[in-house]
């Protein structure tokens, strides 16, 4: 019971802070960014980088988080920008050719093989019957106080207010005096500086390898559509429904279905479990679980 | 003007002719075969320790004399890890090169589409690494010198039996390879009486595997029998590790390759198995030879595999009398009755298989890979 748990939190901040990166930026840019995995996936291999030429390891998370964040600006400034002229349709199409250029930039430079940290082998914490090691815990407990940062600055600052009313309403915000290219631009760095710690956090555990945003894209934008876009703490709690959805269906035995004593899903099937739960909270609520917003007719 | 043009051109032409039939000329005042070797691409460590032996015995063989009174010569071409560039080395050996006998190469995905157009040429191929059962079916002019599949699976499961495994668990790539292991494995297992309570096939290229090894504890098995290439099963052992799977013990079926890229002390006291490397005295006065030409070990199990292949190739053609490849087929067929290799007596069966092919009993202490 306690290993579900653990399970569960664990996958959940494998996307929590991409998953609440993506939300946050939507809300402003109103396009689904598809190169944002693949910002944590430059993340993973900045840090990696980084801690390989020397630099303590807080300091490269940090590091590459910023650096992250800063081509996440010039990619706003250079391309998506102009893109969004010409509607959303076009920049997410833009998002997916860039996804597929830092893919192949990153391959090129760094090839194929995935690059492990030299982290201590401990052993891990026993709880019972549970267990988690050093670096499950140093990536939940860094995941839960940045998430708990974040949250008092967009809800208890002038500029998370700020950032919330322009991702409420534009023209309305703009009118109020509020600088809404230089917010956005705010955001976008942070968004992608979050979406980087995350990628360089979860490298950690599995290293920093080429699929790593390939593999985030699918569960995180199912997550963030789960929670609303535009709703940063929605995707959180979409990550851990997902999470969830996910563990439970690994861990359930299909045993009396099938008249054996153990019989498990494949874990290839779990993708799968939890488009299934996405597709289901949609047809009930298409805005997404926390949708409180009145509709005009 | 057009006249001087010409002559110049006949000139230069004539020119290129006598320089490139040069080195032709001298060639064919040697005896060749040919080597297809991964030299570059996934495998590139196992293509180069396999070219090592292969000129460490084309150094021996000459020598020794050479064959035919002639110098002997290893033709070795690049199979760039892929089908297709192989055959084109392939085709290049044989049309252009014309020699008798190829060997090579090492994955079974290469072997067996090499192995079917050499057959097809007429010309004698010799398997030194490819453990697929479909390299039986290859065709008359291809030999087999190691051990395939079928038998590897029966020296693995009995060798699981004797260790006081009863209830195992198995784990494997979901490819040819993996299905093959795991299929095989469960078979023979299940005839000494032993059980399977667990069979997964797992996707290759992941960067966790911790749903499927939780999935497998559950159903608690005595020991972990698994197969993996160096990179998944790098994590694999890693999150056994973290998950609490070692307490059991775990029995790797080709311990090298499957902890080729795990750390030492996550690897050590692993159990398992492989391919024999070198056999008896004649193997060991091979490695001490390979060690005293190269100032290291060999750095897989293959190699004298094709060792024996190219010193048997270099005998049938001396046998033989000429470089046709049917007489050096039927050459090779006979010494195939009974031969002091490296790798144990090779002595083939009628369908030109390797009878008791030699494996090994192996277990990871201290860094690296030790007999048991």
């Amino acid at each position: 019971m306690l290993q579900f748990l653990i399970d569960t939190l664990l996958r959940a901040t494998d996307l929590a802070l991409i998953a609440f990166g993506l939300s946050l930026v939507y809300g402003l840019v109103k396009f689904p960014n598809i190169a944002h995995v693949q910002y944590a996936m430059l993340g993973a291999y900045l840090t990696f980088g980084l801690g390989a030429a020397g630099v303590p390891l807080p300091l490269a998370l940090l590091l590459a988080a910023l650096l992250v964040g800063a081509l996440t600006l010039v990619l706003q400034r250079l391309v998506f920008q102009r893109l969004l002229k010409s509607g959303p349709a076009i920049a997410m199409i833009g998002s997916l050719a860039i996804a597929m250029l830092l893919v192949a930039l990153l391959q090129g430079s760094a090839g194929t093989f995935p690059r492990m940290f030299e982290l201590p082998l401990k052993a891990p914490i026993l709880l019972g019957d549970a267990r988690i090691t050093h670096t499950q815990l140093y990536f939940f407990a860094t995941t839960l106080v940045l998430l708990a940062a974040f949250t008092v600055a967009l809800f208890h600052t002038r500029l998370g207010r700020a950032m919330r009313a322009l991702a409420g309403n534009p023209a309305l915000a703009n009118a109020s005096g509020l600088h809404a290219a230089r917010i956005t631009l705010m955001v976008t760095f942070a968004s992608g500086s979050i979406a980087g710690l995350g990628g360089g956090l979860l490298a950690l555990s599995t290293g920093a390898h080429i699929n790593l945003g390939h593999d985030l894209l699918l569960p995180v934008f199912a997550a963030a559509i789960l929670g609303g876009l535009g709703n940063p703490m929605g995707a959180v709690a979409g990550a851990l429904l997902i999470a969830f959805t996910e563990t439970l269906v690994t861990n359930l035995n299909f045993g009396w279905l099938v008249g054996r004593e153990m019989a498990f899903l494949p874990v290839s099937y779990i993708s799968g479990a939890a488009f299934l739960i996405l597709l289901l909270a949609l047809l009930f609520k298409p805005y997404g679980l926390f949708d409180r917003e009145v509709r005009r007719v | 003007m057009p006249f001087k043009f010409r002559s110049m051109l006949i000139s230069t032409s004539m020119f290129f002719t006598l320089a490139t039939a040069a080195p032709f000329a001298s060639a064919a005042d040697a005896v060749q075969m040919g080597a297809v070797l991964s030299l570059t691409g996934a495998n590139a460590t196992v293509g180069e320790d396999v070219r090592r032996a292969v000129k460490l015995a084309e150094d021996k063989v000459n020598a020794d004399g050479g064959v035919l009174g002639k110098p002997f010569q290893v033709l070795v071409e690049d199979s760039g890890g892929n089908p297709t560039t192989a055959i084109n080395a392939a085709r290049k050996l044989v049309s252009v090169d014309k020699v008798p006998v190829v060997i090579g190469e090492y994955s079974s995905g290469i072997s067996i589409p090499m192995g079917q157009y050499l057959v097809k040429e007429g010309v004698v191929h010799i398997n030194i690494a490819s453990t697929s059962v479909k390299i039986r079916d290859l065709g008359s002019s291809s030999f087999n010198l190691i051990g395939l599949e079928d038998k590897g699976n029966k020296f693995s499961s009995q060798d699981a039996w004797d260790l006081g495994f009863r209830n195992v668990a198995v784990l494997a790539p979901n490819n040819a390879y993996g299905q093959g292991v795991a299929h095989g494995f469960r078979a023979e297992f299940e005839k000494l009486g032993g059980r399977i309570v667990n069979e997964t096939l797992y996707t290759a290229g992941q960067s966790t595997y911790r749903r499927e090894l939780q999935q497998i504890a559950r159903s608690k098995p005595d020991a972990y029998i698994y197969t993996a290439y160096g990179q998944e099963s790098a994590v694999i052992n890693r999150e056994a590790l973290e998950l609490g799977l070692r307490e059991q013990p775990w029995y790797a079926i080709l311990l090298s390759m499957s902890l080729s890229d795990t750390p030492a002390n996550i690897a050590q006291g692993q159990l398992g198995m492989e391919v024999g490397s070198f056999v008896g005295p004649t193997g060991k006065a091979y490695a001490d030879a390979f060690a005293a030409k190269y100032k290291e070990g060999m750095k897989t199990s293959y190699t004298g595999y094709a060792y024996d292949a190219v010193l048997m190739a270099a005998k049938a053609i001396e046998k033989a009398g000429n470089t046709e490849p049917a007489a050096v087929q039927a050459a090779l067929k006979e010494l195939g009755k009974g031969y002091d290799g490296v790798t144990g007596t090779v002595a083939f069966d009628d369908g030109r298989q390797r009878l008791d092919p030699p494996y090994a009993k192996l277990k990871y202490d201290g860094g690296k890979v030790v007999p048991r």
